[in-house]
């Protein structure tokens, strides 16, 4: 009878990776994917900015492999490249001027939106906060992670997380209710 | 507050819109390891080096143009202008005895 060879730990995969193995970096990406393109689906607009954000995020972890010394799990080093990505790239639509048109929603009549029609109508509030507004709201409401895991995934204080999520509310609040979109 | 409750039940009903990305997901590794074998070709190495030394080329083409415009000798203080001037005024006073 075979046994069933125990998968490679990641900090191997890593150390292969970063010697040249390009297939030891593919079952790092296998391994991850998921977790990456869940994140990357709410920052993106559609199909192929998910695609284009998800290979961003796994091409800057690899050029970044020498700084990971394995002080943390692998999976955390790359959801702190992942945010700093999606971070990069929401300045960037900021500064493109991008934003969803109100005519585009299709804004929903029922006092508890279905959920695409909800997801759309957060598109349009979102797409009009700061990077860093639309960040917090996103990891602390939708990805539902802590305060204490945000700050660790972006780098600002707990204090900092806390005054920039309820500042994003408030500025959400208000980009909905000028709008008339709920 | 009203608006308040309103918002949490637009984030839970988002939180269930997650896109299906399984589709998107297939064949992710092999796209990724090309674009990064087409990254690591030398010609895109020099290209992208080359599109990230242009502000650094432009600064130093502006330096040494504002260097050489703040060096460029005066009128008054270079020599060789001086010596040329001498001498035609020398020629002029030869040949017209004055």
């Amino acid at each position: 009878m075979t046994e069933a060879r125990p998968e490679p730990a990641d900090e191997r995969l890593v150390a292969a990776a970063r010697a040249g193995d390009d297939q030891a970096f593919a079952a790092l990406v296998s391994r991850h994917k998921a977790r990456v393109f869940g994140m990357a689906a709410r920052f993106a607009r559609d199909a192929q900015e998910i695609e284009d954000l998800a290979q961003e995020i796994f091409l800057r972890a690899y050029r970044k492999l020498g700084a990971f010394h394995g002080a943390a799990p692998f999976e955390h080093w790359l959801s702190r490249v992942a945010v700093r990505c999606c971070y990069d790239r929401l300045r960037k639509r900021r500064r493109e001027g991008v934003r969803v048109p109100l005519e585009e929603l299709e804004l929903p009549a029922a006092p508890d939106p279905g959920a695409e029609a909800a997801r759309e109508v957060l598109e349009y509030g979102l797409s009009r906060l700061k990077p860093a507004e639309r960040l917090v709201i996103t990891l602390l409401e939708l990805e539902e992670r802590s305060v204490r895991e945000i700050a660790e995934l972006t780098g600002w204080s707990e204090g900092n997380v806390k005054v920039r999520a309820h500042r994003a509310r408030q500025a959400l609040k208000k980009v909905l209710e000028e709008s008339h979109a709920w | 507050m009203p608006g308040d409750d309103r918002l949490e039940r637009l984030f839970a009903a988002a939180r269930a819109a997650r896109p299906d990305t399984a589709r998107a997901q297939y064949g992710f590794e092999t796209r990724l390891l090309a674009r990064l074998r087409v990254e690591r070709e030398p010609s895109a190495l020099w290209a992208a080096w080359t599109w990230r030394l242009i502000p650094a080329f432009a600064a130093l083409a502006l330096a040494l143009g504002v260097w050489n415009y703040a060096a460029l000798p005066g009128p008054d203080n270079d020599p060789a202008a001086a010596i040329a001037a001498d001498f035609d005024r020398e020629l002029v006073a030869y040949f017209t005895g004055k």
